[in-house]
This record gives C-alpha cells, structure tokens and sequence, in this order.
C-alpha cells in the first residue's frame, strides 16, 4: 500500500470532519451537564463505579451486547434484531477495520481522524497480501451486512407489517432528514469505493462493482464528487444527530453504565430522566405494547411520544400523556433501551402544583393499632393480614384467603377488619409522594405494634409499597399468592387437583412486571387445575384496565382495554380466568363471559 | 328584613350570592362531575370518610353551595385510593376530579 | 295476500307471546310459539303474586295459557338460527326441524341481570345474600334454607340498573315497585322484622303504587334509606353487614342483616340479540332491539315482517307488556292486508 497524495489530505474530508466535531462536541457538553445535574449522592456513586473493575466489565458487556448486538431485539424479533444490530454492529466493525487498515499500512497517518473513515480514497495497492485481502474482504462482508440491514429499513419504514410491527412511530422533519441521511451514507460508501478500487484495491463487492462501472463509464471524473457525497451525507447525519432520535446511540452508552449504577429518576426533566429521554430509539415498539393503543387515539399517548413531547418540551401534551397512562410499565418491559415510561411520567405528576395537600399526621391511628394488639392476645408473631381497600369491594378474595388461612392452621389476624388506612400506593402513582409517606409512617406504626412476623397482602397494589417503600425490620411482607403456594408446597394445604378445569392465570401488572412475581402464583393454580397461558404473559402480559395507575382516562375508554385483555386470556378456551389483584379481578368480571376468580378463591374451592 | 328571628349565616345558602366559581371551572375540566346523581356510593365506602367525612357527593354539592372550608376540610384526609371510582354508578373518574379540584385555587383558577 | 294463512313464529311464549299468540289466532292467522324453557308464561310463571292488586302470578299464566290451547308451541325448543327468505323468514329448529314463516314476532323477554356480577355485594358469596327471584321463589315454595325468620331484611334498589360498570345505564322501570311489594311481603311473613330499602330514587309511577309506598311507611314502618349500598361485608355470626350513606342525613350508616334482597335489574336477553344481528334487526345502544320508532311504532322493527312485543324493547311492566302484544298483533294483521 501506498499514499496517492503526499499531504495525505482532500477537502472533501471537510464536512465529515465538520460533523464530527460538532457531534462530539454536543455529545461531551450533553454528557457533563447530565452528570452534573444528578443529585451529589447519586453522581458520586455512578463516578465511583466508573473505577470499579466489576462495573467496568459489566459496563463493556452491556454496552456491547445492548448498543451493537441488541441482544434484546433479537428475543423480540429477529428481523428487526437483525436490521438494528446489522447496521449497528456492522458500522462498528467497519470503522474498527478502518483503523486496523491505517495501523497495519499507513500507522503515520493514525493520527488524521478522517484516514480510517476515507483510507480507500488515500491509498493505493502496491501488491496484495493475505492481510489485505483479508481486511478488505472483511470491510466489503460488514458493508453488505449493513447494505441487508439498510434494505429492511426501508421496508420496515414503508410496510411495517412485513418486519412484525403493527404500527410504528410517526417521524419528525428532523428524523426524517436523519433517516435519509443514514440510509444514504452506506450505498454512498460502496459507490465511492467501488470507483476507486481499481486504484486502491477492494473484495468481492467493491472490484466487482468497478469493472461493470467501468464498462460503460469511460472515466474517474465521478468520483471524487461521489466521496464528497459520501463525506457530506456522514456531515449531514451527525449535524442533524443530536436532534433526531438517533441521538440514542450516544445516550445509550452513559445510560447503560449509569443504570448498572443504579441510578434513578429523581427529577423530572434533569439527569438520570433526561438521558432516559435522549436514550429513546423512537423504535415504536411501545405502541403495539401499550394496552391504550386499542383505542387508535391513543397510540399517541404512548412513551415514545411522551420522551418526544419532553424533548420539545409542549407542557400541555406532557401532562396529558403523564397523567393518562395505566402505569402497567409493558413499554419498559419491551422496550430495548428500557426507558422507564412509569417512572418517568410519576416524575412529571410530582412536579405539579397543589392549591390544596392532604395532610394525615392528624389521624390518630391508636386504636387500630391497639386493636391488633388485642387481636393478637399479646403474643408476638403470626401473620397480620392487611385486606387492602380494594379488597373490601371484592369480599370474595377476603373470605376465601380467611378460609385458606384456617385451613392451613396459621395463627392470623386481620389489620383492617372494618376500616384501615390506603397503602400510600395510590398517591405515590399520582406523584403525591410526601403525603404517601405520612401514611406509610400511619400503617408502619400499626404493623409494628401487632408485633406480627409476617405481613400477608391480598393486593399487588399494596405488596409494591409495602415491599419497597416500607421500612418493617423483622416483617416478612408476602403476597397472598406466594404465600399460598409455599403452604401447599409445604403441605399445609392440600388442594384437590381437578384435571378437566383449564385455567389461566392473569399476571396483574403491579405483582409480575412490578414486583417479579411470575412463577409462584402459576404454581399455585397448576395445583388446582390445568393452566394454560394467555396470548400474551409474564412480563407481556396486558393491563386489564382498571389500573389506579392512570389519572385521567374514563372508564368508557377503559373498556375496550379491559375487552382487549380478556381476548388475549381467552385465547386457549379456559374455563375460569385466575388473577390474583381484586382490581384486575373487579375489572374484569363485568365484563369477562366466563368466571373470574381470585387465586385464592380458587385454591379455597380445592381444599 | 325583620323575620323576628336570626337566620344563622352558616346554615342558610343563598344561591343569588354563592361564588361557585370553582365548582365551574372543575366542571369544565372533568365535566363528568356533572352526571353525580348524589347516591352515596362513593361517601360509603370512603377510606378517608372516618377521619374527615370525605363524600364526593358533599364535595360536589359543597362547592355548589359556597361551602369551601367543609369542602377543603373533607379532602384533606383523601388517600386517592380510588374505591369510589370503583363504585360509583355513573362511572365518574373520581381520583381525577379530586386531583383537579385540588388543583384550583378558590377562585377556581389552576395554580402553577 | 297469500292464499294460505300466514305463519307467524313467536319468539318466546312468555306472557307477551302468550297475549300475541291468543290475539293473532283470533285474527285468522297461524302463529306458532317456540319456547326455550321447558314451561310457558316466562318471568311472570316464577313469580308469586303481582303488584297492583296483588293477585297470583300463576292466575294470569293459566289464563293465557288456557287461551291458547289451541296454538302450536314447541317447548324445550332452541332456534339454532334464523335466516331471511324472499318473503318471510325461515327458523332451524334445535330439534332439527325448518319453520318457514311470513312474519317473526320478537316476545323474547329479558333477563334479570346477575347478581354475582356486583362482587361487592357478595351474592354468591354471602348465604345471606338473595335475589328479587330467589325472593319469589320462596312466596312460592316457603322452601329455602337461606330464609329462617329474619329479624333485620335489606332490600337493594338498582342492582345491575342504572350502573354503567354494570353495563346497564338505564332504569329498570319495575324494581322500586317491586321491591316494595316485595318489603311488605316480607314484613307480613315476619312481623317483627326491620324491613330497610336502600334506594337512589323511588319511581313509582304508575297505578296505585304510591298507595304501596304509603301502605309500607304508615302501616308496615319500612325503613326507607335513600342511599346506594356500597359494601357488603359479613360478621362473626355470618349475618350480612351493609354499607351505605343516608345521604338525606349526610351520614355513613351501617346495618347488621339476617337477610339482603338485591334487586336485579332488566338486561336484554342476549338470544334476542343474537336473532335480531342474524336477520339484520336493529340493536339499540342500550342493548335491546330497536324499534323503528319509540312513540308510535314501538312493536315495529325497522325491517319488513319482524314485529316486537314486550321487553325485548325495555323494561315494561306486565299491563304494557300486555296492551304491546295486542299492539303487535294489530300491527301485524295490518302488515298483511297491506301487502294484498
């Protein structure tokens, strides 16, 4: 190899150095201001695991296995994981490849940025070598990779239904100049190699590609312009970067290392929030998750066009998707960067002003705490089994988890026989979080007082709380499901096993997404009877509806969404539909045409 | 006018003089309010009720009145919990009137 | 018109049918009753006596029973589906049989709502918890386990009427009428029983009700509640505690019960449904079928030769249930001698 220009120098490296400059520059700037505005606590402990060995590696992993393989895609759908990690991978390796070619022939020149990027331009092939060929065979095999990955682009853009999506995101003007930039700079590549590769060398694409040029374009005259194309295609893409949504890719890789950190949302439109925002692909796949996306109206309620709406900062819109969304977290659950949509919008309710705060450290919660006490006939231990607000509405689940709790012989004793106080879930949903911790402190006081081992809850709502939120040394707080099944497992509980009743179980979004709770609660119906699954479970499994989560959204706008949930249980004809929160169970009994039941109802009806 | 008697302020509303201005304006922003047919559902089975008599039911009706300290009073002790959404029989978003309500200064303007 | 007398297949020989069926027959023409249930005479055969005058349930069914005698009425018959003909409609039969007619009489009824669907309300769940038609059930039998000499009777207006999580916003017309009926019957069989109903609204509107409503305050001392029970919960000893507002006092009241009446409401019967989307009859937004016109063609579908009699329009009471299928078979009766 050799230089064909002893200054080692074209202008047209210009607007590609241009864009450079700027994207990095922006990048930098965005990347301190966001470490800057995290709270003092939280910056140092993301600094400190910069330097920490284990968080090093585990950072390089991720950044490796999310931002260039997307792992995470490739679970979901193999074409789009093929597209994302084609193009993705495919650039890395080809700039990778850029400066092995630079060291291996010109290492003098390793200090120009542009030379790895333009090397096929500057250089001319003097002899061929097994490590030439190879490289250059290697460049032209990423090139057709991500030529493939481009090609699904563009299909997926115009027929989405073809790659597996339903519905996919509506481009902004910048985005869209964005896209056209990208999708232009791969094929810009090959033509500009192509042309020059009789000079410099190439593979089976490039050589190729030049002699059929060559049969019937008499000169070299085209292409210098088609490297100034490509050069300004790459200026165009990273000028217009840090506007459109590809802008993910940069924020990605300081969102990977600081979640691995274990940094969360503390404001709502700075730090950790803000790169949540930057880190959103605008990919779509949220829309088809959302379970408000029945209604076609509310496809633009989803987070992709919440982070947008944030990006742009259009209050009015903001608070509209805040304050509608169900709270169910499936966007997260999906999503491949794993912007937390419910944190996010939580953030944006607590932001909001109040003529008038409820206040709660007036309520004297004495007697129902000396009411547990003299429950428990002063002995310590048993479990104290708090019903939940919801759960008085569905006397159902109260009295069949009673029965169940005699049945195994556990000492028990109920913390809101008549009345109790809310969990504080419901105001930390609707970003009431200082008043949600008065009630906490109320009910830790009544909790403590029982002197109970063991906190029983029949709500998801609840668990959640009481689980992270609450601060019970010495109190195992369960949820009624798993209790159950470890009873049983235990043999305390002998349920009856009726072969011939299929069953499906409903993962209530607040104990499977939100707390983790999958298998527990399957094992349990399992020994009660056949289960089968829904369309869609676990963590995919759909919001009935009736969440607490949304603000907003009216019940007739719910209820295409509760219809939309139950289709999706029913799709393996069962005979009962087992969920284990008395909201998901009130949601959907009115309108499911076979019964509902509460797992424990179920389970009672077996023993 | 004489009635020969005293007519407490308290206890009598006079409709040619209650500022409803609030009650308005939350009407305009969830104009489910309107449709409460005043069952009591909602005040039955209030977690909030024992500790500040909170109704939605009075609430809508105490703003119509010009009863903004009761008004203010019972909403303080409301946890969101969301039981009277579940119940009430005109399916009114009633954790979203509140949170509205609360919202609004008394001359029923949103606070920022 | 036709040289044969007209067929007219009646859907459900349920009062209505019943009364259309004895009219139509008069008139000259053929209708044939296809009922579901094993028995005639529908909702009103289940009950015990009927509001205004109190008199027997089983009275009037016979009667109609006896004055049509002579019609054909397949019992213990399911229409498996209905299809439209040139000029009529022809009805397979779940026995395998093709009923070809020239006109289909909707007398399909309705059905009370279930009860169980108002988890909160524990019916299903609480022994102590029965229904407007358990209720009947017992005036007729004096057989149900759950009815020992109560001492405290609820009765809960508007159970699954009125209640959009229902699925039912409308009025179901009868239960506050009913359940006082129902409230002085109870009282009459135990005396000494605290009889309370829980109402939103009291409509009572039609002939001689509010003597019922006073029978009930002056001479009975039913306690009327203006509120909507909102939880039903259940003591040591099993009896039923209820929740509701006075909302006339402003305050929370609670009542320990050995007995809750819950009123179900009137839903469409969701067969009727089914027939009337197969032969391309209007359903209503409230969930029952549509008449062309709700004033002056209330028995008159908005399709040629498909007639309604009763509450597959909405709720009705059985004098108007009564006077609609006479209607209907006038309407019907004109219908052919126009089309001659």
């Amino acid at each position: 190899m050799r230089e064909r220009f002893a200054n080692g120098f074209d202008p047209f490296v210009i607007p590609f150095l241009i864009g450079m400059a700027f994207v990095l520059g922006y990048c930098i700037v965005a990347m301190f201001r966001i470490i800057i505005q995290l709270p003092k606590a939280d910056r140092k402990r993301f600094l400190l695991t910069l330097i920490t060995p284990k968080y090093i590696w585990m950072n390089i992993r991720d950044i490796f296995l999310n931002c260039l393989i997307h792992v995470k895609l490739w679970k979901r759908n193999k074409v789009l994981g093929y597209m994302h990690s084609s193009i993705a991978f495919g650039w890395f390796m080809i700039i990778l490849l850029g400066h092995l070619e630079v060291i291996l022939f010109l290492p003098n020149r390793i200090h120009l940025f542009y030379y790895p990027i333009f090397f096929n331009y500057f250089v001319a092939e003097t002899e061929s070598t097994i490590q030439g060929s190879l490289l250059m065979f290697l460049m032209d095999f990423f090139l057709l990779i991500i030529l493939s990955g481009i090609v699904l682009a563009i299909i997926k853009r115009f027929a989405s239904r073809i790659v597996g999506m339903r519905r996919t995101t509506r481009l902004s003007l910048m985005d869209q100049v964005g896209l056209y930039s990208l999708w232009a700079i791969f094929p810009l590549r090959l033509l500009a190699e192509s042309f020059t590769a009789h000079i410099s060398g190439g593979s089976f694409l490039t050589i190729p590609a030049n002699w059929v040029f060559r049969q019937f374009l008499g000169n070299d005259l085209h292409a210098l312009p088609t490297w100034w194309a490509y050069s300004i295609a790459l200026c165009v893409f990273m000028c217009v970067l840090p506007f459109t949504r590809y802008m993910h890719i940069p924020a990605e890789m300081l969102l990977i290392p600081m979640r691995n950190a274990g940094i969360r949302i503390r404001h709502p439109r700075k730090g950790f929030a803000l790169l949540e925002v930057y880190s959103c692909p605008a990919c779509g796949v949220c829309i088809d998750a959302c379970p408000m996306s029945v209604r076609k109206v509310n496809c633009k309620d989803t987070t992709v066009y919440l982070n947008r709406m944030l990006r742009r900062g259009n209050e009015r819109r903001i608070e509209e998707i805040s304050d509608k969304c169900l709270l169910c977290g499936k966007c997260t659950a999906v999503c491949q960067v794993g912007v937390q949509g419910p944190e996010l919008r939580i953030a944006q309710r607590e932001r909001r002003a109040y003529a008038l705060s409820p206040s709660y450290s007036a309520i004297n919660v004495r007697p129902l705490a000396s009411a547990v006490v003299h429950g428990a006939g002063g002995e310590s231990g048993g479990v104290l089994y708090f019903a939940g607000c919801m759960t008085h509405l569905t006397p159902s689940i109260r009295r069949a988890t009673a029965s169940l709790l005699d049945k195994a012989g556990v000492r028990w004793q109920m913390m809101d026989p008549e009345n109790g106080l809310c969990c504080g879930r419901p105001l930390m949903m609707a970003g009431r979080t200082e008043q949600a911790r008065e009630l906490i402190a109320k009910n830790a006081e009544i909790i403590r007082a029982s002197g109970c081992d063991t906190l029983l809850l029949s709500c998801p709502i609840c668990y959640k709380v009481f689980l992270e939120e609450y601060k019970l040394e010495g109190v195992r707080v369960v949820h009624h499901s798993v209790f159950f099944e470890e009873l049983i497992a235990g043999g305390q509980l002998q349920v009856r096993r009726d072969d011939g009743l299929k069953l499906v179980f409903h993962d209530p979004c607040e104990l499977g997404r939100g707390c983790g709770i999958y298998e527990e609660p399957r094992r349990a119906v399992a020994a009660a009877g056949e289960l089968v699954e829904a369309g869609k479970h676990h963590a995919e499994a759909i919001c009935c509806g009736g969440s607490l989560g949304s603000l907003t959204l009216s019940y007739d706008q719910r209820r295409p969404m509760t219809r939309n949930a139950l289709e999706n249980l029913t799709v393996a004809n069962p005979d009962q539909i087992v969920t284990a929160c008395p909201l998901c169970l009130a949601t959907f009994v009115r309108q499911a045409d076979r019964p509902v039941r509460d797992i424990a109802e179920v389970l009672d009806a077996h023993c | 006018m004489d009635f020969g008697f005293k007519l407490s302020p308290s206890s009598a509303v006079n409709l040619d003089t209650v500022d409803h201005a609030r009650y308005d304006r939350l009407v305009q922003l969830v104009p489910d309010a309107l449709t409460c047919i005043g069952c009591g559902s909602c005040s039955a089975t209030c977690t909030a009720a024992p500790w500040s008599g909170m109704s939605v039911r009075k609430v809508l009706l105490g703003l119509q009145r010009g009863r903004d300290d009761e008004v203010d009073s019972m909403l303080s002790k409301c946890m969101l919990c969301g039981k009277c959404t579940m119940v009430c029989p005109r399916g009114i978003n009633t954790r979203h009137l509140i949170l509205t309500l609360c919202r609004l200064s008394r001359k029923g303007e949103v606070v920022r | 018109m036709v040289n044969r007398t007209p067929v007219i297949a009646i859907i459900g020989a349920g009062i209505a049918g019943l009364e259309a069926a004895r009219q139509l027959s008069a008139l000259g023409y053929e209708p044939v009753l296809i009922e579901k249930a094993p028995v005639t005479g529908g909702h009103v055969a289940e009950w015990n006596r009927l509001f205004p005058d109190m008199s027997p349930a089983a009275d009037l069914v016979q009667s109609l029973e006896a004055a049509t005698a002579k019609v054909r009425t397949m019992t213990g018959t399911e229409i498996a589906s209905i299809n439209r003909l040139k000029d009529g409609y022809s009805l397979v039969l779940s026995d395998g049989n093709i009923l070809v007619c020239q006109a289909v009489l909707f007398a399909t009824g309705f059905h009370l709502f279930d009860a169980s669907k108002k988890e909160e309300y524990g019916y299903g769940i609480y022994d102590r918890v029965i229904t407007n038609r358990d209720l009947e059930q017992w005036f007729n039998t004096r057989q149900d386990e759950r009815i020992r000499h109560p001492k405290a009777v609820g009765f809960v207006h508007c159970v699954g009427s009125r209640d959009v999580k229902a699925g039912n916003t409308q009025c179901s017309k009868v239960c506050c009428i009913t359940a006082i009926k129902e409230a002085i019957e109870v009282k009459e069989a135990f005396p000494d029983a605290e009889v309370y109903c829980f109402y939103m609204d009291l409509r009572l509107y039609g002939k001689k009700y509010e003597d019922f409503y006073i029978r009930a305050q002056r001479d009975l001392g039913i306690h009327f509640i203006r509120g909507r029970v909102s939880e039903v919960g259940e003591d040591i000893d099993g009896r039923v505690v209820v929740k509701a507002e006075d909302t006339l006092s402003g305050k929370p009241v609670k009542v320990t019960l050995d007995l809750l009446v819950l009123m179900s409401g009137i839903v469409c019967n969701p067969d009727a449904q089914s027939y009337a989307q197969q032969i391309g009859v209007a359903i209503d937004d409230d969930g029952f079928l549509k008449s062309r016109n709700n004033l002056g063609s209330i028995v008159e579908s908005s399709r040629p030769g498909v007639f309604f009699a009763g509450a597959c329009t909405g709720a009705k009471t059985i004098p108007e249930t009564l006077a609609e299928a006479r209607s209907a078979a006038l309407a019907i009766h004109h219908y052919f001698n126009n089309r001659g």
